[in-house]
């Protein structure tokens, strides 16, 4: 029962926060139940909830964006009865993450100009193609995008749709993000808008750190800084292993 | 339980990986095949990343396979000699098979090339056992027993003497043998004991079960190889996956190399066969079916 007093509290703290300067113009503060995701060797994915609070009304929408990463799409065609892939988009600076919540519908929220300069949905993420196969038409790009979207949403990277952010009481809010088991390492930004009368009326970043931990780091790093030794190692194991094995085998039949 | 992959970077369930191990490596303590050409489409269909599945296959293959030679060794079934052989023409191979590679992908299509290798050997090697092993077993009920000839192949140089095979043959033989099966596994991915225990059986006329024992013996230092290599290039191999992989293998292999002793030639290599085929329809379903979504991504890499 730690975690929702501790919860408690902050709501408090960010509450009084508010109250105590609303001339600033501060009039919102939010904050993570958790500031990193650790993938340590029992990760399954993982839950953090966001919490704020705004003292003017209005509604919210949240964001969060995973390091953006070239990605590459291909599509398939029937060839002499045979799938194979021929043509290809490589898109730059697409989010690896990408999910999205707010109090009511995006669209009724704000303009499509600013959804669209702000990035807010993923069909307004302003993917850039990096390069292609053969030159394509403004129609074939858009498959290819959706194709990318469809995908990612499939592995759990992208949310499809949009979360719902609860409001309590008059002032405050909370969302609970979903990190899926094969969640990119990185650094991610979470962005949260303060809406009214179709302005954004304030936007607050907070950035969340998405790493590998303990036994899982030392791992990874050891394979990355020491790849000769590390591979000398896997064999050492497998022989070792094998031969244990073995010999436990014979001893209980000698 | 589940428990997350420090090099795949996805959480499996522990046991599902334990039954695979255990399963893979009692297929190869029965057939002498590494098992690499089911463990790797396996791997991929259970969620790992296709370059680490290629990887932590090999590394777990190198445990299974010395795990299924000591047990073969102690029945006397491997030729040593027969095994440096291959492992000659096997060291060649792979080299040439690694350079291969690399020209392939600068091509594109690599994927495909894979596929297609796949379909092609294991259709062809599966039918041809499937029906040879077939035939044998008619004859030997009708009573008729018969040697294989080979003509020119009796006619290469360098002779040599396999005590243990029961065999005077070429030098020749087994090094082409390993060096084509190099090629092949270093394009595949596998360690290629389902193309070198038939090719010895069929080309060599060496005995069944000696072929089990000797094709191992070369696997072992062909997937110690790729994992070596496969660290160092793609930093690819799960040390973590690799260990719950052959701690199922390790057992299951030699429940295998037990359970093969009491089967017959031509019954072990029927079910080889089928396996073989079965694995090579699946694939070339694949290649034909309609993907449920034609288009595919590729995240390469970051910022």
């Amino acid at each position: 029962m730690k975690m929702p007093l501790l919860t408690a509290c902050k709501l408090a703290l960010v509450l009084l926060s508010c109250s105590i300067y609303p001339a600033l113009g501060d009039d919102l503060d939010v904050d993570l139940s958790k500031p990193d995701v650790r993938l340590d060797v029992s990760f399954k994915g993982s839950d953090i909830l966001l919490f704020g609070a705004k003292d003017i009304k209005g509604d919210v929408i949240v964001v969060v964006r995973g390091p953006n990463k070239d990605t590459s799409v291909r599509f398939k065609q029937r060839i002499a009865g045979i799938w194979m892939n021929t043509d290809e988009v490589v898109y730059t600076n697409v989010p690896s993450f990408y999910a999205l919540a707010s109090t009511a519908p995006v669209f009724e929220l704000l303009p499509t100009a600013v959804l669209k300069s702000e990035r807010i949905g993923t069909e307004n993420l302003g993917l850039e193609k990096k390069s292609s196969s053969e030159r394509m038409t403004a129609e074939t790009l858009q498959d290819f995008t959706k194709g990318l979207i469809r995908n990612m949403e499939s592995k759990k990277l992208y949310t499809p749709g949009v979360g719902s952010i609860k409001i309590v009481g008059k002032q405050l809010f909370k969302t609970e993000l979903w990190f899926p088991s094969n969640v990119n390492v990185g650094n991610y930004s979470v962005d949260t808008y303060l809406i009214k009368n179709g302005r954004i009326e304030t936007k607050k970043t907070t950035h969340l750190q998405v790493h590998k931990f303990g036994i899982e780091a030392q791992i990874y790093n050891f394979a990355h800084e020491h790849a000769l030794i590390y591979g000398f190692l896997a064999v050492i194991i497998a022989m070792v292993s094998g031969w244990l094995a073995n010999a436990v085998i014979f001893m209980r039949k000698g | 339980m589940q428990i997350y992959l420090p090099i795949a970077e996805v959480s499996v369930n522990i046991f599902l990986i334990l039954g695979m191990g255990g399963g893979i490596g009692f297929l190869s303590g029965l057939f002498g095949v590494g098992g690499g050409f089911l463990m790797t489409p396996l791997l991929i269909f259970i969620g790992i990343p296709p370059a680490v599945a290629v990887g932590t296959g090999a590394n777990q293959i190198v445990a299974s396979s010395i795990s299924a030679v000591l047990a073969h060794w102690k029945r006397g079934n491997v030729d040593f000699k027969m095994g440096f052989m291959l492992l000659i023409g096997g060291m060649l191979g792979s080299t040439l098979g690694v350079w291969l590679f690399t020209y392939l992908k600068t091509l594109g299509q690599i994927d495909l090339v894979i596929q297609l290798s796949y379909v092609l050997f294991l259709g062809v090697i599966g039918l041809l056992m499937l029906f040879e092993s077939i035939m044998a077993m008619l004859r030997s009920r009708a009573g008729i027993l018969k040697r294989k000839q080979h003509n020119f192949l009796q006619a290469l140089p360098f002779k040599m003497k396999f005590r243990r095979s029961k065999l005077y043959v070429s030098a020749l033989l087994p090094i082409g043998i390993g060096f084509v099966v190099g090629v092949l596994s270093a394009i595949m991915g596998v360690g290629g004991g389902f193309v070198m225990v038939p090719a010895m059986i069929y080309l060599l006329g060496m005995p069944t079960v000696i072929v089990v024992g000797t094709s191992l013996f070369q696997i072992i230092f062909v997937t110690a190889n790729v994992t070596i290599l496969q660290s160092l290039h793609n930093f690819s191999v799960d040390v973590v996956l690799a260990v719950l992989l052959l701690i199922g293998a390790v057992f299951g292999a030699q429940l295998g190399a037990k359970f093969g002793a009491k089967l017959k030639g031509e019954e072990l290599r029927i079910l080889l066969a089928l396996m073989v085929v079965g694995v090579c329809i699946k694939i070339a379903l694949d290649l034909t079916l309609t993907p449920s979504d034609l288009y595919g991504i590729n995240i390469l890499g970051g910022h």
